[in-house]
Formats: structure tokens, sequence, C-alpha cells
């Protein structure tokens, strides 16, 4: 059973969703019907595995279960609050066939929030006795490549361009969703293993990674995410249309920077990210938030939960939709104008494929622009080294492995796999630390 | 830092890495399966019953179980009209060798029964030949088909200690009487065992039950072709008795055997309140027809918290524990009283402790039907605390002592 989101938390930047307490966890951890196959545990990119914590809760060994998240996932109290699990772990739960699913996210935030609150004993050091990784972006993917490789002894050094682990956790989802404690929790037992953090040391100079194989480290990895925002043309050089990752951060950490009460808002994009800067908006005090998007209600790439909850916040959706044009003064917007559109061939959501529909033009008046349609790798990814292969909007490819094809460079995460989720982050950096694992231990052999 | 405390014990001269033992039923049937129980984490099995087939030809009736529901709770209980062992004595003989071959380290206890002197020497010597640590004397099926076994034998205090004795002198095994719960008093039973030399006892086997009725046919369940019968109780539902016996067991001065606990345990607070009610070693059968050989997983990582939250380092320093805070019903300190506590802000407004304490009480539940809220008239609140287990808000009420000159209860009637 699930609560229901409390939206005033959302105004306050408190997170939205009550914990389970022990009641509400004991209950629900008995609808669960411990599967022989556990299809819950295999719909975890991340194998944190929670057909064992919900049995582990089911048995009164709470401790067990926080042990089994961390030890599982190290960004395990982040996945527990901001996980899809509707799509993952939830979706394939056998309960289904008879019933609501089991919470399985609140139940996984009661575990780790029990671990944290009963000192769960820390994870071990790492005895760096292995060899020497260097690590790009102390981000999800990361992190997790960190914390496996610290379990098999490697020394550990994250390169990390900011001032605080975490990436986009940290940074740019917002606070009613992802309390800070959550992620602090995850970086603290992350440098119980003994894992150096290096803040402020972005790796951007060339063929830097050719360097630090030279330096001493035995395998690099890459996980430096996404870090530059796509644009419109039509928006560019307006000082009041901004992108959604400095829009959110703003909203996160410098919000008395930002006046929104009794502003307009428009969020241009229908992904999750835009639901988020739309609530953000909302709760930073906007009178008004429009959500402009291609892609028709039904067919909007963000979660249900998350539009019914922007409906409840009423974000105005303006969706199968188009930006036209700007009224502007100066360098400030003042209104959009745009149009309905449908799609040429059905099915295929692209800018390209969206036709306009006349006599449905419309006009709205704004005071600022949030431009959430995505994200691709920094620039400075193509400099790391001249043998690196990357496609498409820049990211680096790699095989099965997360191997790269330049001998002990691996990289995983959304510099990988172009933008997905924090629990697919975690799951490529345990895949990735394996295979550079395997790497180390075959180039020893052949010594 | 240290994740898992040591939970070995030590039991009859015997060690085991830790105290959880598969109870001998269908769990423990066969090689394979024992094999996958210890690779699961339990620290000892308890075989399937042994017989002799050429004394005693076992057919099991069928169906075999039934199942005590609570509304929308199912297997709260079982119910079995199972025997012991149908496989061939040779072929169980040649799987107890096998496991202790291959799992040198755990420890395997076989049980026993036979129907003469004959049987219960040749049933022992076989199980110490082919390696097994101990023996377990069964006593206490209550539904052998055979006139004068099983449980039979465990109500007869002469039959026990013969038995135990003629066992005792055929080999060096640990020998532990298992007891049956139906009968009044256990200890005169496990006095005659240890009179027979025995070296433990356990406790306890299935109390005879009946869990349900085909109210269409008239048939008890499990319906064996028409008929039924009150046979072996087990599971959640049998645990307090369980316990009751075993710290009967604890307590009694003349006994001083160490126990074995059987009984309900599914998880480690059931194997914790077994082992502070006395119980050394500890035993599972329904647990793991529910569940599977998975739970004892729980089990060790939940009572290895424990004890290192505590500080505790070993599990004798916690046996018995609480045995000690048993008395006699006339020692109760009764100038201690205490009324309930209703927590205004969890109250949910239900009035569910109104009814219960209006109908089974002493109408000392107050409802405010404008606010939906109970409150506790502590005139007339005899501290039962029915409301505290009625009450779906399972923190929201407590209680507080109450100065006993002012308990006006006798003046009420
Ligand atoms: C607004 C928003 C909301 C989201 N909501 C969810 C959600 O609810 N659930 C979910 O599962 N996922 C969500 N995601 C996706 C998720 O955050 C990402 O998939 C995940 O963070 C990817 O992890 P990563 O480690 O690959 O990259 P990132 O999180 O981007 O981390 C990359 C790290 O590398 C650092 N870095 C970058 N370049 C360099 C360099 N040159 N040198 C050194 N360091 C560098 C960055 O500072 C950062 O710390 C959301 C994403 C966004 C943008
Ligand atoms: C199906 C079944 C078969 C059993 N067979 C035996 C047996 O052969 N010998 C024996 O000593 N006890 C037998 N028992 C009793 C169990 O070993 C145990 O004493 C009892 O079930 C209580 O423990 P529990 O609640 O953990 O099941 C059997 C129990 C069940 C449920």
């Amino acid at each position: 059973m699930k609560k229901p989101v409390d939206p005033v938390k959302i105004g306050q930047f408190e997170s939205m969703r009550q914990p389970l307490d022990l009641q509400a966890a004991i209950k629900e951890s008995n609808r669960c019907l411990l599967c022989f196959d556990a299809p819950c545990s295999t719909g975890c990119p991340a194998g944190t595995d929670p057909a064992k914590f919900i049995r582990q809760i089911k048995f009164y060994n709470y401790k067990g279960a926080a042990r089994t998240i961390r030890n599982n996932n190290i960004l395990g109290s982040v996945c527990a609050h901001i996980c899809p699990v509707e799509k993952l772990c939830e979706k394939q739960c056998s309960v289904k066939a008879l019933e609501d699913p089991i919470n399985i996210g609140g139940l996984q935030r009661f575990a780790s929030e029990y671990g944290k609150t009963f000192a769960l004993e820390p994870l071990e050091k790492s005895k760096k006795n292995q060899g020497k990784i260097a690590i790009i972006g102390g981000g999800p993917a990361g992190m997790s490549c960190a914390s496996a490789l610290a379990k098999l002894d490697y020394e550990i050094v994250i390169f990390e361009k900011e001032e605080h682990a975490g990436g986009v956790p940290k940074w740019n989802i917002p606070e009613f969703r992802l309390p800070g404690e959550a992620l602090a929790y995850d970086v603290k037992n992350l440098l119980d293993q003994g894992v150096e953090i290096r803040h402020k040391s972005a790796v951007e100079s060339k063929d830097a990674i050719t360097n630090l194989l030279k330096d001493g480290y035995d395998a690099v990895f890459i996980s430096s995410g996404l870090s530059v925002p796509f644009k419109l043309g039509l928006l560019d050089g307006f000082t009041n249309a901004v992108d959604y990752i400095a829009f959110l951060r703003k909203v996160k950490f410098d919000r008395g920077s930002i006046n929104l009460n009794g502003k307009n808002v428009a969020i241009i994009g229908g992904g999750s990210v835009a639901i988020d800067s739309a609530l953000s908006a909302n709760a930073a005090g906007a009178s008004k938030v429009y959500l402009i998007s291609l892609e028709h209600l039904d067919e909007l790439p963000a979660d249900q939960e998350e539009i019914n909850l922007a409906r409840l916040m009423n974000i105005i959706f303006k969706a199968g939709s188009q930006i036209t044009g700007v009224n502007a003064h100066e360098k400030i917007i003042s209104g959009l104008t745009g149009i309905e559109t449908d799609w040429i061939e059905p099915g295929k959501f692209i800018p390209q494929n969206a036709r306009q529909i006349s006599g449905t033009e419309f006009k709205i008046n704004v005071d600022l622009v949030v431009q959430a349609i995505g994200t691709k790798p920094g620039n400075e990814v193509l400099n790391f080294s001249k043998a690196l292969k990357t496609k498409g909007k820049g990211i680096v490819e790699v095989d099965d492995n997360f191997d790269t094809g330049i001998p002990g460079v691996f990289a995983g995460g959304d510099v990988v796999n172009g933008g997905a989720t924090v629990v697919q982050a975690v799951g490529e950096g345990k895949k990735a630390a394996q295979s550079i694992d395997n790497f180390i231990k075959n180039r020893r052999n052949s010594l | 830092m240290k994740t898992r405390a040591d939970l070995s014990i030590n039991f009859c001269g015997i060690k085991f890495e830790n105290p959880f033992c598969l109870s001998s039923s269908p769990v423990s049937n066969h090689a394979e399966m024992c094999a996958r129980a210890f690779d699961a984490g339990w620290g000892g099995i308890v075989y399937k019953t042994l017989g002799l087939e050429k004394s005693f030809r076992v057919v099991m009736p069928s169906p075999r179980l039934s199942v005590l529901n609570y509304m929308d709770k199912r297997f709260v209980g079982l119910q079995n009209a199972e025997q012991i062992t149908d496989r061939p004595i040779k072929d169980n003989i040649r799987d107890i060798a096998w496991l202790k071959k291959n799992y040198p380290n755990k420890v395997l206890i076989s049980s026993i029964m036979g129907y003469t002197d004959e049987d219960w020497i040749e049933l022992a010597k076989m199980s110490e030949d082919a390696g097994a640590d101990m023996l377990e004397l069964n006593f206490s099926c209550p539904q052998m088909a055979h006139p004068s076994a099983g449980h039979r034998t465990g109500q007869d205090f002469h039959a026990v200690a013969t038995f135990t004795e003629v066992v005792k002198k055929a080999t060096k095994l640990p020998v532990m009487a298992k007891m049956t719960p139906n009968i009044t008093d256990m200890l005169p039973v496990a006095l005659a065992a240890k009179d027979g030399g025995a070296d433990a006892i356990s406790a306890i086997n299935t109390i005879k039950a009946i869990t349900d009725i085909d109210i269409n046919s008239f048939t008890p369940l499990p319906n064996i072709h028409g008929h039924s019968s009150a046979t072996g109780f087990s599971g959640p539902s049998v645990k307090p008795v369980a316990l009751r016996f075993v710290s009967d067991l604890y307590n009694s001065k003349p006994l001083q055997l160490p126990i074995s606990g059987v009984g309900g345990i599914e998880t480690w607070i059931d194997a914790l309140q077994f082992l502070l009610l006395g119980a050394t070693n500890l035993q599972v059968t329904t647990g793991i027809l529910r569940y599977g050989y998975r739970i004892v997983e729980d089990m060790i990582e939940g009572l290895s918290d424990y004890m290192i939250e505590r500080n505790i380092k070993s599990l004798d320093e916690i046996i018995g524990k609480a045995a000690q805070k048993l008395t006699d019903p006339s020692n109760f300190e009764t100038r201690y009283q205490v009324v309930s506590v209703i927590d205004e802000e969890k109250c949910i407004g239900c009035g569910q402790c109104f009814i219960s304490c209006h109908d089974g009480a002493n109408q000392a539940i107050k409802f405010d039907p404008a606010k939906r809220k109970a409150t506790v008239d502590e005139e007339r609140c005899v501290g039962c605390l029915l409301c505290k287990h009625v009450c779906p808000v399972w923190d929201c009420v407590s209680y507080k002592e109450v100065d006993t000159q002012l308990v006006k209860h006798a003046a009420i009637f």
C-alpha cells in the first residue's frame, strides 16, 4: 500500500513522501509472497535484491535489510527515494496478479532509514593492495564503480569537478523528491571504504586519460555523465531563457536569488526533468506554470505518478504543442507564441515528425522560460584520448563489459547510455568494476 | 568491525556452529535435502525418524495435512497425519553416512523409534555406525498406526525410562528424549528419561488437535477417505505451549538437563525467546515447510546483530535469563496496579477499544462521537490492557502505574 504524496511538503521543499513506520513496514512486508524466482530482484538493474531485503524485514531482520541494500547498491538510500520502481521492481511483482504490488520503494526507505538510525556498522576499508584506479566523475556511476572496486581492495581516486560528490542527485534532483540526508549517507558509506574523492578536480586537459595511465593508474573509469544541456535556437540570447540543469540547481541551492512570486513560467519538455522543473517553479512561488511538449498527454515520457502530481499542483499542460515565436523587449522574453501539433507518422516522437495544426495558435505571457529538452556529455570528453570512440550526441562507445576498447579504459552511466536512471548508472558502475578487476587480473597473470 | 557474533553452542558435549537445527520431519527426509539445508546455514539436523520396516511397515495416509487459518492470515498452524519415515532403513542409513562424510563439521542427530528393546538397540547401533553425532528418541509422534509407539510410549513413564536405558547401554552417543506435549505435566516423563540415562530433552513434538471441519460433508480435515483424526499440530500457534513446556523443564530443580526447544520457531525473535526460557539448542519444521530452508539466514543475522548490539559474547550468557522471571501466580505483586493511557494524537477514532472494553472488560473507555476519540476513565480502568491489544495503531495505547490506595475496583462490584 502506498500513502499519497503530500503536496504541502513540495511547497516547503521537504520530502513529499512520508516514510513507512515500523508497523506499516511489517504489514507491507507480510504482503510479499517471497517468490521462488523473485522477479522484483531480476528487475533491478543494480542488483539491489529487493526480494531479499523484503524477506529480511518480514523476519524482523531490519539491520540485515539495511545491510543488503547498502552492500548491493552504494546509492541505496538515494534509490529508495527516487527509483522509478513502477517501471522496474514493482512492475514485476507477482502480487500484482492479486492486488496492488508491494510498496518496494517504501520498504527500501524504511530499511535504509533503520540502518542509519541504528548505526549499521561501516563498510570495510579497502586494503588498497590490488591496484590503483582513477574514476572521472563522482556521480552515481562513479560512486558505484568505486565502491565495488574498494570491496575488491583497490585504491580508488575519484576526480570530481564539483565541491561535492553525487552528480545529478546532488545538484539537480529537487529536495522534495530526494532529501539531502539520503545522498549524504550514501557518500559517507563510500568514504568509509577508504575511497578518495578529489573535489574541484575536473579532468579536462588534452590526453587526460593517457596521462592518468602513465601516472601509475592501472585503469580509468569515465563516468562524467551529461553536463551540457540542449537549447532551442529560438530562445538563444535571451536572459530569461534558462536550461533546466541550471534552473534546478538554483532552486535547490540558491533559491533566494530567484523570485518567482506571481510570475509565469514556461517549461519546455515532457520528461521527468520537465516535471521536476515545473514542480520546482510552482514550489518557488510561480503563479502559473506551463508545460509545453510535442508529446500529447498520453505520450509524455514522464511517469504517470509524476504527471498526476503535476496536475495536482495545477501545472498547465500544453501537451501536443510547439513554440513558434518569442515576444521580447531588449533581451527579455515577455511572451511565447505556439501552436498545437500532431504527428505526421504515428508513434515517432521527434520534432521533425511534428505537424502544426492551423487555427490552434496560442499566446502566453511568461516571465521565465526553462528548457528541459535533454543533455549531452561535456566536450572535454572528446579530448580524453584520441582513441576514445563516441557516437551520437557525444556519448562514449563501449562493449557489453563497459570497455571502451582502449586498454584499461572503461566507461559507464549516463555518459554511455545517453541518460537513464540512478539505478541503471549504479548497475553499470558495478559491472564495469567487475570488468576492471578482470582486466587487471588478466594483465597480472600474463606478466 | 565485527558483523557476525559467535553463535556457537555446546550441547551434550557437541559443538554446533549455531543452535539452529532442522527437526525430525519431511524437511530432513533424505540426504539431498539435508545437504541443501546445511548449505543454507543450518547448524545441525535431526534426521527424519527412522524405524525398522521388518517390525512395522509405515504407510502414510493421504491427504496428510490441514491448516489453521485466521481470517486473511493463512497457515498460523499446521496439522499433519504423518508417521515416521516410510523409506527403507538401508537407504536412510546410507544417507546419514554420506551426510557425515560430506559435512563433517555439521551436526547430524539420528531420530529413532523402536517397538521393542531389540529394535531400539538395532536402530541406535546402526545410527552410531553410520556416524551420527547424537540420538533423539522419538517418544512423541501422536499418530503412529502402531498400537504401542510414539506418544503412547511418551505418556508411559516406565517405557520411557526402559527404552532410554536400553539405548544408552547400546551406544556411546549422547541421547536426547523427545517429549510429547499431549500430557498435563511433562516433568515426570522427562525425569523418567533422565533416570534412563538421557543426556538432554527435546520439546515439543506436535499437539493432538483438529484444525478444520468441512461443514458440508461433516468431515474433519484432512479428509482421509471419509475419516480423520486428532493429529499433530505445529507451527506459530503452538509456540506458546512449547515455550511453557521448555520453561517447565528448565526451571525443574531435579531435571537439570540441557534442552532442545521445538515448536513454532520461524524468526530470530522466536529463537531468542526459546533461548531465554532455557533452550540451548533449537529445532524447526513448520517454518521451513512454509518458507523453505532460507529462513535460517535471517535467524543467524538477526540473532547475531542482537548480540553485537548488546555486547553479548556467547549465547550461554542469555540462556534461561527469562525463565528466572516466571513464578507462581500466587506470588504476583498485586499492590502494583496500572491503567491504560491512550495517545490522543495517535488515536484514529475507530472505537475498537470501546467495544472490547464495553463488552469484554470494565466499561472504562469513553468514546466521544463528535471528536471520534477514545479516552480512558481511570476510575473504572482495571489495567487489563485489552484496549491496547485490540488497537489497530500498535503504539497508541500504553499504560502507567497508579497509586493502589486510589484503586476502587473492589468498590465497583
Ligand atoms: C532533473 C533530473 C531528475 C532526475 N530524476 C531521476 C529520478 O527520479 N530517478 C532516477 O533514477 N534518475 C533520475 N535522473 C537521472 C539520473 O540522475 C542520472 O541517470 C544519473 O545521475 C546518472 O549518473 P552518472 O554518474 O552517470 O552521471 P551524473 O549524475 O551526471 O554524474 C556525473 C559526475 O561527473 C562529474 N563530472 C562531469 N564532468 C567531469 C569532468 N570533466 N571531470 C570530473 N568530473 C566531472 C559531475 O560533476 C558529476 O558529479 C534525473 C536526472 C535529472 C537531470
Ligand atoms: C509433517 C510433519 C512430520 C513430522 N514428523 C516427525 C517425525 O518423524 N519425528 C519427530 O520426532 N517429529 C516429527 N514432527 C514433529 C516436528 O519435528 C516438531 O516437533 C513439531 O512440528 C513442532 O515444531 P514446528 O512448530 O517447528 O513444526 C513432524 C512434524 C510435521 C509437521
